[in-house]
């Protein structure tokens, strides 16, 4: 196995070293925008991954969060004059809490209904901020001032920096799943996933496990929240709590395979790069992303139900028992 | 002061049939097949458009195009049970439910590809006429949907307490072994039971058609009513379903009367959580699995 992980330290190496140095070599600003988007909804999908993933609670709520993380920190910022940098940890935690009742009764019910509970919490929250206008703008929102280069403030000239910030994002994201994945509530959280009734059978607390995996994620998705107003310069309900932010945090994890560390970020690679190739060969007229979207979520179910991730493991155990069950003779081959 | 409560609730109830006609759809499926259909409201949209070209082709009253939306969308229905439900039977709740929302999701974005988000609208002769009964005010459009879904609605009682095939369908929906060693063939039990509820949403759009104008995203605001109806009546129960239905029919004509026109909604979501608050169980005090 010694030299499975040395391959695997190196490539993961080379990834990382590809991405640092990316904006070096790619100037062009449409390209860094795709990539900015890969790694902005990967780290979203990293954090649903988190409750959905290994848990499998499939939220469908998760705008929610990621409108608060939004509403926190730029009300923070245009009323009180709050650093976004603080802002979108204040955001984090406004989620974290509010994950507390959101939690408290979706849990309360399973499977399908738990998602349609998270759907109606999520468009709860984006009706009261259209209706209540004195808590934030209502429906015409606002936009971010234009400080121009302003670092402290989050704000930075050229698209650079933000390829940066949700980099690290994403690398946080991937460190807390690794760290989780390794801990008793990893094994907890699976154990949840695959049947909840036998895991607190056997002495599993389901409901802590399941509210503090939750606040993580919600956590988390606030940070993104924060992030993407930020890099827009503009916020409205309807791009805070947009049902496709949560749709698309499931959808990638799906494709990628829920449950695993990488799942969320190849099937955002998978689905943002058909989608990038779709805008530049038809335009981006309504309804064609998610068409292809919901026909590849499709297939997936129908024939590879653990995603991209399950696919690549099948194939290489397969490749593996070829070679006679050595890993090390397949990697030679 | 009463007259505009009775009035809110009237309009209430009028549009609560139509919920129904969804809300029993959602019910009935996951009753029989134990399966919640997240594409329900896009089949409504369907039933709609089909009424829509029907009117403007050839002319023919949405109510007469009810003789061919829900055939229509019950072909629908066994081809979705058939082709795409079978396969993730019997696997975990993540297939089941992205299966269905994905299907949504295709249909409401080839309509939006195909058909534009325009807003499309029939106009009937019956489309502006009203009864006045003692201050009250009652379209004709809403008034003949509403008796109509009631009695689709009741038909649909008739058929699942009388006839064989009915019965088949609730021996399958309690226990589907058992109903096997009857010589009950489940698949096509499931077949039936997803093409009646289709042809409900269809039903259901071609009745709306009158006085609600289609667009690809129109069955979002059904299929979320519906599923709070079907938490509320507990799931899989069909009485529970109307009444449910017809109670935030009234909810949400309350919540546009005396909150504010755009706080229907937030009503409805309330009452969903407030209802998991208290029974999550629903109503009638199933299971909530």
């Amino acid at each position: 196995m010694g030299g499975l992980r040395n391959w695997g330290m190196l490539s993961l190496g080379v990834l990382v070293a590809v991405l640092l140095a990316l904006p070096l070599v790619v100037k062009n600003s449409f390209v860094i925008d795709i990539f900015i988007r890969i790694l902005l909804f990967a780290f979203i999908g990293v954090a649903w991954n988190l409750i959905g993933g290994y848990a499998k609670q499939l939220s469908l709520g998760h705008a929610a969060f990621f409108g608060l993380g939004a509403y926190t920190s730029t009300i923070l910022q245009i009323d009180f004059g709050v650093s976004p940098w603080i802002g979108m940890v204040c955001g984090g935690v406004v989620a974290a809490l509010a994950s507390l009742p959101i939690g408290w009764l979706c849990f309360r019910l399973r499977g399908p209904y738990f998602a349609i509970a998270t759907i109606a919490t999520a468009q709860v929250l984006m009706l009261i901020f259209l209706k209540f206008r004195d808590l934030a703008w209502g429906a015409e929102g606002t936009t971010i001032p234009n400080l121009g280069h302003a670092p402290l403030m989050m704000q930075f000239e050229g698209k650079t920096a933000y390829y940066y910030i949700a980099l690290a994002m994403l690398t946080l994201g991937l460190a807390i799943t690794y760290r989780i994945e390794r801990s008793w509530m990893g094994y907890y959280l699976v154990a949840i996933g695959e049947d909840e009734d036998a895991a607190e059978a056997v002495g599993v607390n389901a409901p802590r496990i399941k509210r503090d995996i939750y606040m993580i994620s919600a956590f988390l998705t606030a940070l993104a929240g924060t992030f993407y107003t930020q890099y827009i310069y503009f916020i409205d309900p309807n791009t805070a709590f947009n049902f496709s932010v949560s749709i698309e945090a499931a959808l990638v994890s799906i494709v990628g395979g829920v449950g695993t560390l990488w799942g969320p970020v190849i099937g955002t690679v998978l689905l943002e790069a058909t989608s990038a190739l779709l805008q530049s060969w038809l335009g981006s007229s309504g309804g064609v992303q998610l068409t292809v979207y919901s026909l590849i979520l499709m297939a997936v179910i129908l024939w590879r139900p653990t995603g991209i991730m399950g696919f690549i493991t099948d194939v290489y155990q397969r490749r593996i028992r070829a070679h006679g069950g050595s890993v090390q003779a397949v990697l030679d081959a | 002061m009463l007259e505009i409560l009775a009035q809110a609730v009237i309009n209430g109830l009028l549009i609560g049939g139509i919920y129904a006609l969804v809300s029993i759809g959602v019910t009935l499926i996951f009753g029989v097949i134990k399966i919640v259909n997240f594409a329900q409201g896009e089949f409504v949209m369907i039933g709609m458009y089909i009424t829509f070209f029907l009117f403007t082709q050839f002319g023919i009253d949405p109510v007469v195009s009810l003789i061919v939306s829900m055939p229509a969308l019950f072909v629908v229905g066994v081809l979705v049970q058939h082709f795409l439900i079978r396969r993730v039977l019997g696997l975990n709740d993540l297939p089941q439910i992205f299966l269905t929302f994905a299907l949504s999701l295709l249909i409401l974005n080839l309509a939006l590809m195909l058909l534009t988000a325009n807003y499309r609208t029939v106009h009937t002769w019956y489309s502006d006429e009203a009864l006045h009964i003692g201050g009250l005010y009652i379209p004709v459009a809403k008034l003949i949907a509403f008796v109509l879904a009631m009695a689709l609605s009741g038909a649909l009682w008739v058929f699942l307490r009388a006839t064989d095939l009915g019965k088949a369908m609730r021996a399958a929906a309690q226990k589907p072994e058992v109903a096997m060693l009857m010589g009950i063939n489940p698949n096509r039990v499931f077949c039936v039971a997803l093409g009646i509820a289709l042809a409900l949403a269809g039903a259901a759009g071609s009745l709306l058609m009158p006085f609600y104008p289609a667009y690809p995203m129109v069955g979002q605001v059904f299929v979320l009513m519906a599923f709070v109806a079907v938490v509320l009546g507990t799931l899989g129960n069909v009485v529970g379903a109307l009444i449910a239905s017809l109670m935030m029919g009234v909810a949400e004509s309350l919540g546009i009367q005396f909150v504010g026109a755009d706080s229907g909604l937030i009503v409805v979501f309330a009452m969903l959580l407030l209802t998991l608050a208290i029974r999550p169980s629903g109503l009638a005090g199933g299971r909530a699995r």
